[in-house]
């Protein structure tokens, strides 16, 4: 059985490319993502265990994502951790994402919240 | 046909005394002449219906004739040359034609007698009121001379009165040109009072005209009905359309094309209390920011009767307030950015992910580590004091546990402290409730900020962080500490921005130097209050006393 995948959609190619890494740690399969509207058309085909979601994107912001995902019953299960820099964000999104964490958010930080994650079976 | 009759009477002069003789004697010898005009009528008209015999007739119209003739040449003299020798000359001319107007037995102590008095009162009216006197002894001289001429004994008694006539024209004449002496000096003086006022009005109003004519503030006075009675040449620039038009009008009128509905809103409530809540606001009018100050118009009585109200153009404030705050935002990011991906990097080198390290790459590893999150510190110190700075620094408030926030803390700089020997201590005493409410992210920064310095400074010993109760309304937080101290003379200025103690101890303990400055701004931010206890050689203890919130 392949490993779940993690979808990281982030416009910033080294934020990208450590969370890949500290997925990829945590036996994830990673893809990602750097446009908003690319986002929404690969979220129509597939259903990631975990988004890994920036809030500022091109084209299509993160909260219209994050809207997109909990209004869709096929992404029901699917996980949401909102990476941002905003703290004043994080109140406002703490009801809709599974997790928020505030940016930087490091490797090792990430690599161990999704381990935690698939250790708890939830994926 | 009035105007006529004043050019007539009209004497050039510049004395109001001598005007006003000159004038009288013309009304005189106009008055004398239409009667000597009407008896030659008379006369005439009595000669055809054959009345009076030809010679009488005669006399009178040559006695006429030269009465008129008189009478235009003094007329003429006291027009155009002098009032005093045509006075005399009438006085003159009276006397004679009263001396030849009757027989002289009737002239001297007759009927005709009385009409000397005519002479005396006009000649203390036409020269100065003492002439009656002078007038009545030539007068008594003249009937003397004609009583003993036909032969007569002249009429003492009746020359000694002409001398009470003169008396009475005297005291008529005095009085009445004291009364208008009395009266002239009045007007002098209230024209001279009318003239100070005029001309200290006119440089008030000058003064006051210049100043608003001059400055680029737009200025417009409303009166108590919100119509506009004041309006400088700025505030038609800044407005856009032209002073008279402004003039008259109401601020609806004024807002309605170029501010939007709840703009106008806020314009309108600030006129309303005229500024007594808050004087000024900021709006869009059309494609300027403008600031609208408001404040009462007072009279000296301090009653209000209008409003002035203010405008300045914000337009390139805004602009570059905005561009300052784009600027942060974007350095902020750019200077992040590339931060937070080397300290990525780093992390995943350390955590063996393209293979295991040797101590001395992972050494290295970590130094990169170390001085990438100092820089990051920095960058993050220098934005919250530029936002602070910017007034844009805004508290999320949230409950949280004080233990909490204290273990947070005793995490994150405990190894620190361990690494250089140091005790980390901490205490949360009983009273402090178990949530508080505040932005638990902002007080943590100000926590790691203490307790980083109290273990930049202090080389053996302990750091101690202690929450309390100093009082019922309000908690504390305090970090003491057994380092070099802070001496007495610097303890004032520790709290400025980009101050340390000492420049020579810069290089030694490297920072921004503005963590002090942020913690100070934060607690003022929270209400709270900051302050220092310390002693050179002793130790330090800073002290966060903090409003108790109820959650």
């Amino acid at each position: 059985m392949s490993n779940p995948l993690a979808l990281i959609i982030e416009d910033d190619p080294d934020a990208a490319a450590i969370f890949s890494e500290a997925l990829k740690a945590a036996e994830f399969e990673t893809e990602i993502i750097v446009t908003g509207d690319k986002a929404l058309e690969r979220l129509t085909v597939t259903t990631p265990a975990i988004v890994v979601l920036d809030m500022h994107l091109p084209h299509v912001a993160g909260p219209d994502i994050l809207r997109y995902i909990r209004a869709d019953a096929r992404l029901a299960e699917t996980q949401v951790i909102i990476a941002t820099a905003d703290s004043s964000m994080v109140d406002t999104l703490y009801e809709e994402a599974d997790l928020v964490l505030l940016k930087p958010i490091s490797f090792s930080q990430l690599r161990d919240l999704s381990r935690r994650l698939r250790q708890q079976g939830l994926l | 046909m009035m105007r006529i009759v004043n050019q007539l009477l009209d004497v050039p002069s510049i004395d109001p005394e001598d005007a006003r003789r000159r004038k009288l004697l013309n009304i005189l010898l106009i008055g004398i002449g239409t009667i000597t005009l009407l008896i030659l009528l008379a006369t005439s008209v009595a000669n055809i219906i054959g009345l009076v015999n030809q010679d009488e007739a005669a006399l009178l119209v040559y006695g006429c004739l030269v009465t008129l003739i008189g009478i235009s040449i003094i007329y003429v003299i006291n027009r155009y040359w002098s009032g005093w020798l045509a006075s005399l000359l009438f006085l003159l001319l009276l006397t004679v034609i009263v001396a030849f107007s009757d027989e002289p037995q009737q002239v001297v102590n007759g009927r005709a007698l009385f009409l000397f008095a005519i002479p005396v009162l006009t000649a203390s009216v036409l020269l100065r009121p003492w002439v009656s006197f002078i007038m009545t002894g030539l007068i008594d001289l003249m009937i003397s001379v004609i009583a003993l001429r036909i032969q007569f004994v002249p009429p003492v008694p009746t020359m000694l009165g002409f001398f009470a006539v003169a008396l009475v024209a005297w005291l008529a004449a005095r009085s009445l040109e004291q009364a208008l002496e009395d009266l002239r000096t009045i007007n002098r003086e209230l024209d001279q009072r009318v003239e100070e006022r005029t001309q200290e009005l006119a440089e008030a109003l000058g003064k006051n005209q210049a100043v608003l004519e001059s400055i680029t503030d737009g200025v417009v006075v409303f009166d108590n009905d919100g119509l506009a009675i004041v309006a400088n040449p700025a505030v038609a620039t800044l407005l856009g359309r032209p002073a008279d038009e402004i003039l008259g009008s109401d601020i609806k009128m004024l807002m309605s094309k170029d501010v939007s509905l709840s703009d106008q809103g806020t314009v309108t409530d600030l006129l309303r209390d005229k500024g007594k809540r808050c004087p000024s606001v900021k709006i869009e009018w059309g494609d300027k920011i403008l600031s609208v100050s408001v404040a009462p118009v007072r009279d000296d009585s301090g009653r209000v009767i209008g409003t002035v109200v203010v405008f300045r153009d914000f337009t390139r404030e805004a602009e570059v307030e905005r561009m300052k705050r784009a600027f942060v935002s974007t350095v902020s990011h750019e200077l992040r950015t590339p931060l937070n991906a080397i300290l990525g990097y780093a992390d995943m080198l350390r955590e063996a992910v393209y293979g295991p390290l040797s101590d001395l790459q992972l050494d290295t590893i970590e130094r990169i580590i170390v001085n990438s999150k100092r820089q990051l510190n920095i960058v993050n110190d220098l934005l919250d004091q530029a936002q602070i700075e910017a007034g844009r620094m805004t508290l999320s408030v949230t409950s949280f546990s004080a233990a909490d926030l204290v273990d947070d803390v005793q995490g994150v700089m405990g190894v620190l402290a361990q690494k250089i020997g140091l005790e980390l201590t901490s205490h949360v005493a009983d009273d402090v409730p178990a949530t508080l409410s505040g932005d638990r992210q902002r007080l943590h920064q100000i926590l790691i900020n203490l307790v980083g310095n109290a273990i930049k400074f202090t080389d053996k010993g302990s750091v101690h962080v202690r929450v309390y109760r100093p009082n019922a309304d309000h908690w504390a937080l305090a970090v003491s500490d057994t380092g070099c101290g802070v001496p007495p003379e610097a303890q004032s200025y520790v709290f400025d921005p980009f101050r340390q103690v000492d420049s020579s101890v810069t290089r030694e303990y490297t920072g921004s130097g503005l963590g002090l400055s942020i913690v100070k701004q934060l607690t003022t931010l929270m209400d709270g209050e900051v302050t220092l206890t310390s002693e050179v050689g002793q130790g330090s203890t800073f002290t966060i006393v903090l409003p108790l919130i109820p959650t």
